[in-house]
C-alpha cells in the first residue's frame, strides 16, 4: 500500500509520480498530472471515455489500468495527438462532420480511432465497427462518428501518398 | 469508483510469482489484463490483501507448436494478439471467432487468454456497485446462505461467462496448471465445475499457466448472443466441433456457455447427432435436447425462458452452418 516512485512517459513527456499500487492509471494522469483531457466515465470498462493509447498505439482503458504497471511506458492522450499546431486528421474530421456534440466522450472516441488508424487507412465498416464497439457516445449517435472517421481515413490516405510523391 | 488498497507484488519470474502464492494462500488474487478483476474489486466483490500481478510476465506470453502439432497458448497472451495469429485464424477459425467475441477491441487489448478462461462467474444480483448491492439482503456470492435467483437451491448459481471455455471444451483442449509443487495438465472439460462460489479445479497456490489445444481434427463453430455485440458477456454461446462426414460423424462435441456456473457439455444432443449424422431432422432435434437439457436457468438480464429458446436457436443455426461448412467444402 505504501506509495511507490514510478516514471509515466504521457505524450512523450516524463513524470516521476507517487503512486499508490490502487491508483488506475486514469487516477494518476487526472489527479496527480491534472491532465484533464482523458476523461473519467463508469470506470468499469464499459464506456470507453477513458481511452489512451498504449505502447503499440493500441486503445486501453486507463480506468481498468493500475499506474505502476505503466512504469516507463509510453502512453498517448488526447492532449498529445496535435500535429504541432495543427489538429490531427481524426480530431478535424470530427470536429468538421459534427461527430462531436457534448463533447464528454469525444477523447476516447478519437484515441479509439487513432488506435485504428494508426495500423489500417482504409478500414472496411466492419473494421470500425470493431475499433469503436467499446467507445460509447451517448449524444451524437454514432453515425457522425463514422462518417468523420471514413473522412479522416481518406485524409490519411491522401496524406500517405502526398508522403511517397515528395 | 476506486480500487480498494492492497500490497502490489510483481515477481521477475513464475516462480517467483508461484512462490508468493504459496505464501499469502487465500489472501492473494492472481491479475493477469485486469479487465475483469478490477472491475470485481472496484464493486468491493473482491478484496484481496495482495495482489499478484502476472501482466507482461514473458514466460506466460509464448506461443509455440509441440512435436505432435498441438498448439500450447501461454496463459498471458492478450485476446488481440490471439485473434489476430495468422496460424490460429488458419487452423482454429472457431476459437479466433470465440476469442474475437470476447468484449470490445479495448477489453481484448488488455485481456488475456488465461483470464478469460479463469472469468469469474457473473450474477444480475452481484456485479453491481455496493450500493445497488446493500438495497437487499446478501448472497452466496456475498455474505448469505441464499440465492436470490432460483431460492429453493444451496449453492450459487452464478453463470460462466467464458467464451473461449466451450470452445477449448469442443475442441479437446487442456490447461497446464502450475503451483510450487510442479505442473499438472488438465483437459478443459474437467478444469471447471458446478458452483458459482468455486468454479474451477484451481486449487490455492494454483495458476493456469497455458492451455495446449491438440491438431484440428474436424470442423469447429463457434455462436453468441449478446445484448450489445460489440462489447457485453453472452446471453448464451455455443461451440461445437465435430469430426467425419455429415452423413456419418466419428465425433462430436457440442457445449453451451452462459447458462450455468461451468460450460455444459450437452451429451444428449451430441449423441443425436452422433446417431444420424447432420441432417435438418437431426439438427432440430438436438437443438430440441439443448433446450431441454437446461433445466434450472438463471435468466441473467433476459425475461423468464427467454434463455432456453435462445439456446434452441443457436444450436440450430450454429449446427446448419457446420452443415454447410463440409458441403462448401
Amino acid at each position: 500500500m505504501a506509495k511507490q516512485l514510478i516514471t509515466l512517459i504521457v505524450n512523450g513527456d516524463s513524470y516521476e509520480v507517487a503512486a499508490a499500487p490502487h491508483q488506475t492509471l486514469l487516477e494518476v494522469m487526472r489527479d496527480i498530472l491534472n491532465m484533464t483531457g482523458t476523461k473519467r466515465g463508469c470506470t468499469a470498462g464499459s464506456c470507453g471515455v477513458c481511452t489512451v493509447n498504449g505502447e503499440q498505439g493500441e486503445a486501453i482503458l486507463s480506468c481498468l489500468a493500475l499506474a505502476v504497471e505503466w512504469d516507463g511506458r509510453p502512453v498517448t492522450t488526447i492532449e498529445g495527438v496535435e500535429e504541432g499546431d495543427k489538429l490531427h486528421p481524426v480530431q478535424q474530421a470530427f470536429l468538421e462532420y459534427g461527430a462531436v456534440q457534448c463533447g464528454f466522450c469525444t477523447p476516447g472516441l478519437v484515441m479509439s480511432a487513432k488506435a485504428l488508424l494508426d495500423v489500417n487507412t482504409d478500414p472496411t465498416e466492419a473494421d470500425i465497427n470493431e475499433a469503436m464497439a467499446g467507445a460509447i457516445c451517448r449524444c451524437t449517435g454514432h453515425i457522425k462518428v463514422k462518417k468523420a472517421i471514413r473522412e479522416a481515413a481518406k485524409a490519411l490516405r491522401e496524406r500517405e501518398v502526398n508522403d511517397g510523391a515528395s | 469508483m476506486q480500487l480498494p488498497p492492497f500490497e502490489y507484488i510483481r515477481p521477475e519470474s513464475l516462480a517467483e510469482g508461484l512462490q508468493a502464492l504459496a505464501e499469502h494462500g487465500d489472501k492473494i488474487a492472481i491479475m493477469s489484463g485486469g479487465s475483469d478483476l478490477l472491475i470485481n474489486m472496484k464493486f468491493r466483490l473482491d478484496g484481496p490483501e495482495y495482489l499478484l500481478s502476472l501482466n507482461g510476465l514473458p514466460e506466460l506470453q509464448l506461443i509455440e507448436e509441440l512435436d505432435d502439432g498441438s498448439l500450447r497458448i501461454g496463459a498471458g497472451c492478450k485476446l488481440t494478439e490471439l485473434a489476430n495469429n495468422a496460424l490460429i485464424k488458419e487452423r482454429y477459425p472457431a476459437l479466433q471467432a470465440a476469442i474475437f467475441s470476447v468484449g470490445s477491441r479495448h477489453v481484448r487489448n488488455m485481456g488475456t487468454i488465461g483470464g478469460n478462461i479463469c472469468l469469474d462467474t457473473r450474477c444480475w444480483y452481484t456485479n453491481q456497485s455496493e450500493t445497488w448491492r446493500d438495497t437487499r439482503d446478501g448472497c452466496f456470492k456475498t455474505d448469505s446462505e441464499q440465492c436470490h435467483v432460483i431460492k429453493t437451491t444451496t449453492k450459487c448459481h452464478a453463470l460462466s461467462s467464458t467464451d473461449s471455455g466451450p470452445m477449448l471444451i469442443a475442441l479437446d483442449a487442456s490447461v497446464v496448471l502450475a503451483s510450487q509443487a510442479g505442473e499438472r495438465v488438465v483437459p478443459v472439460r474437467e478444469f471447471y465445475q458446478d458452483d458459482g462460489l468455486d468454479h474451477t479445479v484451481l486449487e490455492p497456490g494454483e495458476v493456469l499457466v497455458a492451455v495446449i489445444v491438440p491438431p484440428p481434427r474436424g470442423r469447429a463453430v463457434f455462436a453468441k448472443l449478446a445484448q450489445r455485440e460489440g462489447l457485453d458477456f453472452a446471453a448464451g454461446s455455443f461451440a461445437a466441433a465435430v469430426s467425419g462426414s455429415n452423413e456419418k460423424l466419428d465425433s462430436v462435441c457440442l457445449v453451451m456457455g452462459s447458462v450455468a456456473p461451468e460450460p455444459r457439455v450437452m451429451e444428449q444432443a451430441g449423441k443425436i447427432l452422433m446417431d444420424a449424422g447432420l441432417t435438418d431432422e437431426s439438427i432440430d432435434a438436438a437443438a430440441g435436447a439443448a433446450r431441454l437439457s437446461l433445466d434450472e436457468v438463471t435468466n441473467l438480464f433476459t425475461p423468464p425462458g427467454y434463455k432456453k429458446r435462445l439456446i434452441r436457436a443457436l444450436v440450430k443455426d450454429a449446427l446448419t452452418e457446420l452443415r454447410d461448412q463440409a458441403v462448401r467444402g
